[in-house]
């Protein structure tokens, strides 16, 4: 999977279940202040994310240290990668 | 003479406060504690949560008065039937006292500081109230759905602090989560002027006019096709509207 593919998969959970404007999608975007989600919202956020790219993340440390959507996307990427071994 | 303003109010409220905060926790405590002896507990939390909204009442429109006044607006006219979850946006530490407007039976969804006060904390962990952050999301869940399901209104920040501006900040997704699971009526309530009752920073209140707009409620048929990140921001955006108007009132 590349990069591009995972941003573009990414964006479609936040438009999908969070029905968030593209125009916010950026990759320096705050998950908690700029598009406003919650502890809660996360929750649903790793779920919906499990199920578009077909992985477990839930019980990742490194999802704790994700602050923006770059970050988010580079995560992805990085489990794709690992996956892909 | 906006100083002299400031120090006649402040001079004359604080003590009053305290003195009238005892003498009210004392009187309607031991009434509290009598009537339980009697009365089934539903009964007696009851009559409780309506000793906190006299003691609201008074402490939010006589003891500042005139140089503090409360204009309270109810936009809706057939009000559906309750209880309500009222969502409010959060400028002042006085917030929770201006609920007292409100003639409902209700539980206050607070954060971790106001349960440290002295004495009030102590009465507003006996009247049920909830510290949504010292829980589990299930466990609150849970309380709150026992609250509605006995008639109990829920009253909540979900900004979760005071907003260090005029702007309404991000809310938490609790209480919606909990009104999808509930069906419970959102009523959206807006509170303006309330940032001088003290500002953030500081302990002096400043004379002001509060308004408090309760807006049109929304029903369960109108927010079930919604997830709770959609409704919070749904509400919030209702609610960040009229505070802009709002503010813009003399």
């Amino acid at each position: 999977m590349t990069e591009q593919e995972v941003i573009k998969l990414t964006n479609e959970v936040f438009i999908d279940s969070f029905e968030i404007e593209k125009s916010k999608l950026v990759p320096e975007a705050n998950i908690f202040i700029d598009l406003g989600l919650d502890s809660l919202d996360v929750v649903d956020l790793v779920v919906a994310l499990q199920k578009k790219f077909a992985v477990t993340i839930r019980d990742d440390e490194r999802v704790r240290t994700i602050r923006t959507l770059g970050d988010l996307q580079q995560f992805i990427l990085t489990i794709k990668k690992e996956i892909g071994k | 003479m906006r100083i002299l303003k400031i120090a006649f109010l402040n001079l004359f409220f604080y003590p009053f406060f305290i003195i009238f905060t005892l003498t009210a926790i004392l009187n309607l405590g031991s009434l509290v504690i009598l009537l339980a002896l009697f009365l089934p507990k539903r009964k007696v939390y009851r009559f409780l949560r309506q000793a906190i909204r006299w003691y609201g009442a008074v402490v939010i429109r006589i003891l500042p008065f005139p140089l503090i006044r409360i204009v309270n607006k109810n936009y809706l006219a057939n009000d559906p039937p309750g209880p309500y979850l009222f969502v409010c946006n959060h400028r002042a530490a006085s917030d929770p006292f201006l609920m007292a407007v409100f003639p409902y039976e209700a539980v206050q969804v607070v954060n971790i500081w106001p349960f440290r006060l002295p004495a009030l904390g102590i009465v507003a962990k006996i009247a049920g109230y909830l510290s949504v952050r010292e829980m589990p999301y299930a466990e609150f869940a849970e309380k709150t759905a026992k609250l509605i399901a006995q008639g109990v209104s829920i009253v909540t920040f979900p900004e979760g602090t005071r907003s260090r501006n005029k702007c309404v900040g991000q809310f938490h997704s609790a209480i919606f989560r909990t009104a999808l699971q509930t069906h419970a009526t959102i009523v959206p309530v807006c509170i303006t002027g309330n940032e001088f009752v003290p500002p953030v920073g500081s302990a002096f209140l400043q004379p002001t006019t509060i308004r408090i707009h309760r807006l049109a409620a929304l029903t369960w048929e109108e927010y079930k096709n919604f997830n709770a990140f959609k409704l919070k921001n749904y509400c919030r955006d209702i609610i960040a509207k009229e505070v802009s108007i709002m503010d813009k009132l003399k």
